[in-house]
């Protein structure tokens, strides 16, 4: 009886991780530009992905999986915002975002525009 | 932090006297080192240790709250029915300082759905986020200095 | 290892299946579509994320606990990846500021 509901959870857990991971990529094909886009991906697919790791760890019995899972979510929590910010500065710099739409732009005029700084520094312009 | 290395070796004796090497007698032997240490605090005046591990403690466990709350809120909106989607670069003057605290800072500003870290200013004055629904940008601002800001300080001061 | 699984937990698998499929079907569409590169890596970004979530999935599938150290080791790999393109995207500002502006005006001002 407890293994069925310790199943029960192990199921719901996996398939909300993969619910979460489909509005990622949803939100990455109907987002309108490519920062919006990467708020659905880096965020909610970390989210989806660290829920269907939580079902593994509750599914199979030791401490060693236990171990495993949270190292991999840690791994995970770590390494996502640092490659959101290095896509995002890159997607600023490459001057193809934000779109149209974007109400305020605190970047746009200042001296610290990643792209003005980039081409500053390489002596162009 | 000499007093971290002292609640792993309580650990490790506590492994080592119960023949128990893994995961769970090492957790129960960090947890009851701890209390040994906590019983003992006024032998170490000027320690920052407990507040350190219980702060950073409570910090993530509010994170992570914070991380589910918005991701509804993010795929509310990706679906069709949250807010409307107002993108917006905002500038965020910064009272954190060294190194540890930006880094720290951005971190959970990207990881809470809705905002994302874009750059630090070279001056290391401000942080440029980008905000999904930045329709009240002064408002945006107010909260992660209010709640984010406030309490990374409050941990690592 | 573990005990029999029941029928719930299999349905619940192979739903959870049917919507990762779905979702690396969106991302793909998403690579193929563009329109910039910024768009085309951050659609990589997340299919290496799906990636590992579809290699957890496939552990409880198989019930081999062994696979997780798979999805451990991929998370690894597609953070470096994406780090190493952003920086190529960046480098490119640098490197070529002519062409990229030819390609900016051009969006804006489709052929008259």
């Amino acid at each position: 009886m407890l293994d069925q509901i310790a199943q029960a959870i192990v199921g719901i857990l996996a398939v909300a991780g993969s619910f979460f991971c489909l509005v990622a990529a949803l939100g990455v094909v109907r987002l309108p530009d490519a920062l919006t886009r990467m708020h659905a991906s880096s965020k909610a697919g970390t989210l989806g992905c660290g829920l269907v790791l939580l079902a593994v760890a509750l599914f199979f019995p030791g401490l060693d999986v236990v171990a495993r899972v949270v190292a991999a979510i840690l791994f995970l929590l770590l390494t996502t915002p640092v490659a959101a910010h290095m896509i995002g500065r890159a997607a600023y710099a490459s001057g193809e975002s934000p779109a149209a739409g974007t109400v305020r732009d605190d970047l746009a005029k200042g001296p610290d525009n990643p792209r003005r700084r980039l081409l500053e520094k390489a002596g162009r312009r | 932090m000499n007093l971290l290395v002292l609640n792993l070796l309580l650990a490790l004796a506590w492994m080592g006297f119960n023949a128990d090497f893994s995961l769970g007698g090492f957790a129960a032997g960090f947890v009851l080192g701890h209390g040994v240490l906590w019983l003992g605090r006024p032998l170490y005046p000027n320690q920052r240790y407990f507040r350190l591990l219980w702060g950073s403690l409570g910090y993530f466990l509010w994170l992570l709250k914070e991380i589910v709350l918005s991701s509804l809120k993010v795929t509310a909106s990706v679906l069709g029915f949250g807010a409307k989607v107002q993108p917006a670069v905002i500038a965020i003057p910064l009272d954190a300082r060294t190194d540890l605290e930006i880094t720290l800072l951005a971190c959970s500003i990207t990881l809470t759905p809705g905002t994302l870290t874009l750059d630090v200013s070279p001056d290391r004055k401000h942080l440029y986020i980008h905000a999904m629904f930045g329709g009240d940008a002064a408002a945006l601002c107010a909260e992660t200095k209010d709640s984010m800001e406030r309490r990374i300080l409050e941990v690592l001061r | 290892m573990s005990p029999a699984i029941t029928p719930f937990l299999s349905w619940c698998l192979t739903i959870a299946m049917v919507l990762l499929f779905a979702a690396f079907a969106l991302t793909i569409v998403r690579v193929l579509r563009g329109p910039t590169t910024a768009d085309r890596i951050i659609a990589i970004d997340l299919f290496g994320v799906l990636a590992v979530a579809f290699i957890a999935l496939y552990t409880l599938y198989v019930q081999q606990v062994v696979f997780l150290d798979a999805a451990i080791a991929l998370a690894l790999v597609a953070f470096f990846g994406t780090v190493a393109y952003a920086r190529f995207l960046e480098r490119r500002v640098v490197d070529r500021p002519e062409e990229r502006e030819a390609a900016q005006k051009e969006k804006e001002e489709p052929h008259a």
